[in-house]
């Protein structure tokens, strides 16, 4: 199932470019069509997944190279279903919202289920090499994304995008290298590329090329975080991005980096982690604090919300560095829960906001927050903005404070004055939020503006995103249970 | 002993009986039989391919007295060869079809063919530079071939005198080996050469190697390639940028590691250095380029730096000979599809200015894809097979203790990776600016499903390919 999963988005991509480019409505169907499928199929892994057992589950292995060792091995880990089941769903959503909408139907359609096969790939590679494969499958199709249907910079920024993540991901194949040359192999080849393999020698582990190593994966992982000073690249991309990008590049993409500073660095190197500690935490710190810092300064809704990205994605940093500087089990769990909680909770929320902000960009002409005012008069946007908007500044009953609040827990209980820092970042970025709402929702209409509230498949689009946030906000052991083997098992590493 | 093995050389005896067939053929045939040779060629090729695939489990020996090696590393080598060649050889007949150059074109192929296959086998030094000769003088006359015109002619006498002058310094690089030990063979000379005087030893090393950079466009003996692959039709450059190179590849490999065992002479550092420069400077140049001949030229300067790579640690890490030759390959699929859509677009409007494939995705999609597909191979994308290959070659780098190396490599590819997209920038992200008309024969149809599919199986399922290069590593001593 899960290998059918990870190839029907793929398949459904090569059906439409055979399929009559004359008929557009019947492609759109059949994207949404493929894509739906491979929501319901992902929910179908999600419930026979078995919570308690922990593991890889759903694991299938088969010889791709042998002679160097790498095979085609896919399973799924808690975190990584948690990750796939978000991907299918912003996926469809992306596809209801553009059902009447963006020129060059067939390549459109293709290159978003190609990212969907490299992305939900990636989430359950268990061989670095494969990581690698599917990682860079799921980076080709955004270019062209930014680049075809993007705003008025676009060759620019898809430039920008693709040369920083390429520049990351080579670093990061680097080290995928000098892991494989690490680690001994079975069967025949004489090294392997297998993470459980990897983790089991824990090569390099005390040695000052481990840094290096440790490097290279950073890099390639921080830069599609995004994290400081690595972020260059990212708010050009989303305000060049067409909104279904945006939302792609936002609430799936990111998480490719999250996923593998979690899934891979950690187990593959945690002496390493835990000896460059306050590297990772500064990092997450500075990311913080400068993420909302240089989100307020922004007038721009959609470069705003980009900013608060990185802002958001610095708390999984964190989490990282703080898993390094204690050894303490409860704490650790606590901060990786927070991570892993973060991350889904990050796609939901900023998903939902770029995909506001992308039809309030189009229907006013301008994105600019000065512009708007008095927009409560439009109930379904005014609900939705405000419920995401809390939702991202950590109100209790909302998925971002489930996942805050942990991360920050953790942290006080290491180091106080990281904490007093993550603080001072969470406050900004709640008095950048309100500021959002005060501009767009409160105050006198401009008397130009006159636009249409939400309608129906705009509302497909983003309820189900928003009912989630509320879900995993009251319940979030709903997230939690399948996290927690995976997360338990990363904590007790490297004690 | 018997000196006269000719059962042991189906594949060139099937070449050189084309080759000479070919020759009055060309001379005879008119109007519509003019497509004839090039039939005639390809069918040469296949049963050369036929006979080769024979040969590949063979036990390995020394066969000519001793001067031809028939192992694995010389059937694997000349499958690539033929192979490439005969993908060479579709775009180029459909390009002259109906052109006054029509018949000539795939006799200086054929004996460009017959040059770099019979290199790959050779063990006496006699030997390797007949065949090198052989193959340079083709490849000059193929560009010769194929258009009249200032550019073309300029082209082919750039080549020919550099290709002269390095051959020659070549042979010169070659002499000083008998006169170090007295023998031709590179096995004789591999044995002798560990007493010889290290400085001479050295001095005859840097000489021969101007001949393969020469070859394999390396760096410092590079800039004949830019000018040529711009003068000479698109096909053409297709062909000398994959066949020659393969083949230079092969006696490179043949020639060290025979004649120059256990690293002497400090080779293996030397071609790293090599390595690095070429890459770098390749890159570096491509990325100003505005013609796409001029800007794939430059890309296969840095291709090459790539394979240098894993030569340079060809003597100590096992595997090292599979990655060139899978990195060959892959390079000779990606390569000439990326040139046969160039040969398309010359045909027709005889430039290739990077601005004309302008909207290419609108009015051509298909084409348009293809060429996106070679050129993101080219820059190492996955699932294509240039990312396997980068990613063995690097592993070979640092299974060799060539850190730096990898390091380098790796940033390269990030440079390379800026000029791969203009094209695909001009043809996604940019409108149409007026008719683009391509040239449309079934041959360039064939070249582009062939390679397409060569790069993708590659990639995607490259077990059977390494399997069958592991024999690349049966070599004799």
């Amino acid at each position: 199932m899960l290998n059918l999963i990870i190839f029907l988005p793929l398949l459904t991509g090569l059906l439409i470019l055979a399929l009559p480019a004359s008929r557009p409505a019947l492609l759109r169907w059949a994207s949404l069509g493929g894509a739906g499928l491979t929501l319901l199929g992902s929910l179908w892994l999600w419930f026979s997944f078995d919570g308690r057992a922990g593991g890889i589950q759903s694991r299938t292995v088969t010889n791709w190279v042998p002679s160097i060792g790498a095979s085609y091995d896919v399973g799924l880990s808690g975190l990584g279903l948690a990750i796939i089941v978000l991907t299918a769903l912003l996926l469809t959503l992306v596809m209801v919202y553009v059902l009447s909408e963006r020129e060059r139907v067939k390549e459109h359609a293709f290159l978003f289920l190609l990212m969907g096969t490299g992305l939900i790939g990636l989430f359950s590679a268990q061989d670095l090499l494969l990581f690698y494969l599917f990682f860079e499958v799921a980076l080709v199709p955004m270019y062209f994304i930014v680049g075809i249907w993007g705003g008025e910079g676009r060759r620019y920024a898809a430039m920008k995008f693709f040369l920083y993540t390429r520049a990351g991901s080579l670093a990061m194949l680097l080290s995928f290298l000098a892991l494989y040359l690490g680690t001994p192999g079975t069967g025949g080849a004489a090294h392997s590329f297998s993470i459980a393999a990897v983790a089991a020698a824990q090569p390099y582990a005390g040695t000052t090329a481990a840094f290096w190593v440790m490097l290279g994966l950073l890099l390639g992982f921080g830069v599609k975080l995004p994290t400081f000073p690595l972020h260059n690249w990212l708010p050009d991309a989303h305000v060049e991005a067409p909104t279904e990008g945006s939302v792609m590049l936002a609430g799936a993409q990111l998480k490719m980096g999250a996923y593998g500073l979690l899934f891979i660095l950690l187990p593959l190197m945690p002496q390493t982690v835990q000896r460059y500690a306050w590297l990772l935490a500064a990092l997450g710190i500075i990311s913080l604090v400068y993420g909302a810092l240089a989100a307020l300064a922004q007038r721009d809704l959609k470069r705003l919300i980009a900013y608060t990205s990185i802002n958001h994605m610095g708390y999984v940093m964190l989490a990282a560095g703080i898993w390094g500087l204690t050894s303490n089990l409860a704490v650790r769990e606590l901060t990786l829960n927070g991570a892993a909680f973060q991350m889904v909770s990050h796609g939901l929320l900023t998903g939902g906001m770029f995909f506001l902000v992308g039809i309030l960009g189009h229907r006013a002409g301008t994105r600019n927050i000065d512009a708007f005012g008095g927009l409560m008069s439009l109930p379904r946007f005014a609900g939705l903005l405000g419920l995401l908007a809390f939702g991202s500044l950590g109100l209790p009953g909302l998925s971002g404070f489930v996942a805050e609040f942990q991360v920050i827990g953790a942290t006080v209980g290491v180091n106080i004055w990281l904490a007093v820092l993550t603080v001072l970042g969470l406050l900004i970025s709640t008095g950048l939020y309100l500021r959002v709402l005060a501009g767009v929702l409160m105050g006198q209409k401009p008397a130009e503006l006159n636009i249409q509230d939400l309608n129906g498949r705009e509302l497909w689009a983003i309820v189900p995103l928003a009912v989630l946030s509320l879900l995993l906000g009251i319940l979030p052991a709903v997230l939690l249970e399948p996290l927690s083997n995976a997360v338990r098992s990363l904590a007790a590493l490297g004690r | 002993m018997n000196c006269l093995d000719l059962w042991a050389i189906g594949p060139e005896l099937a070449l050189a009986l084309t080759c000479l067939l070919l020759v009055p053929l060309a001379g005879l045939v008119r109007g519509k039989w003019r497509a004839l040779p090039s039939i005639f060629a390809g069918f040469g090729m296949v049963v050369a391919l036929f006979l080769n695939i024979q040969t590949l489990n063979f036990p390995q020996q020394a066969v000519f007295c001793g001067t031809y090696a028939l192992d694995g590393f010389g059937s694997v080598f000349k499958l690539l060869i033929i192979g490439s060649a005969l993908l060479a050889l579709l775009p180029i007949a459909a390009y002259f079809h109906g052109r006054d150059a029509e018949p000539h074109a795939p006799v200086a192929l054929m004996f460009a063919v017959l040059g770099g296959v019979a290199l790959a086998g050779s063990l006496d030094l006699g030997l390797i530079v007949l065949f090198l000769q052989m193959l340079s003088t083709a490849s000059y006359l193929l560009v010769s071939v194929t258009r009249g015109g200032k550019r073309a002619n300029e082209a082919t006498l750039k080549y020919f005198i550099y290709g002269a002058v390095a051959l020659a310094v070549m042979a010169y690089g070659l002499s000083f080996l008998y006169g170090l030990t007295g023998s031709l063979s590179l096995s004789s000379i591999g044995a002798a050469l560990g007493g010889a005087d290290p400085v001479w030893v050295w001095v005859a090393l840097t000489l021969i190697l101007v001949g393969y950079a020469f070859e394999i466009t390396a760096v410092p003996f590079h800039f004949w390639a830019p000018d040529v692959y711009a003068g000479a039709s698109a096909p053409v450059t297709g062909f000398i940028s994959v066949l020659p190179k393969i083949a230079g590849f092969a006696g490179l490999l043949r020639l060290l590691l025979i004649a120059f065992p256990n690293g002497l002479s400090g080779w293996p550092i030397l071609i790293a250095v090599l390595a690095a420069l070429t890459m770098l400077l390749g890159n570096l140049a491509a990325l100003r380029q505005t013609r796409l001949k001029r800007l794939l030229a430059y890309s296969s300067i840095a291709q090459a730096g790539y394979v240098l790579m894993a030569v340079a640690v060809a003597g100590t890490v096992p595997g090292a000979l599979s990655a060139a030759g899978y990195y060959l390959a892959a390079y000779a699929f990606m390569n000439l599809a990326a040139f046969t859509v160039v040969a398309q677009f010359e045909r027709k409007s005889g430039q290739d200015q990077l601005t004309s494939l302008r909207g290419l995705s609108k009015t051509a999609p298909g084409t348009a894809a293809l060429l996106t597909l070679a050129l993101l191979s080219l820059a190492g994308i996955p699932p294509l097979a240039g990312f396997l290959g980068k990613v063995l070659l690097l592993q070979m780098a640092l299974s060799g203790g060539l850190t730096w190396l990898a390091v380098f490599a790796a940033l390269n590819m990030v440079l390379g990776l800026y000029y791969y997209l203009r094209p695909v920038v001009e043809m996604y992200l940019r409108s149409p600016e007026g008719e683009t008309e391509l040239h449309r024969e079934p041959g360039y149809g064939w070249a582009l499903g062939l390679t397409t599919f060569g790069t993708l199986l590659l990639g995607i399922w490259p077990a059977p390919a390494l399997a069958l290069l592991s024999g690349l590593a049966r070599m004799l001593h």
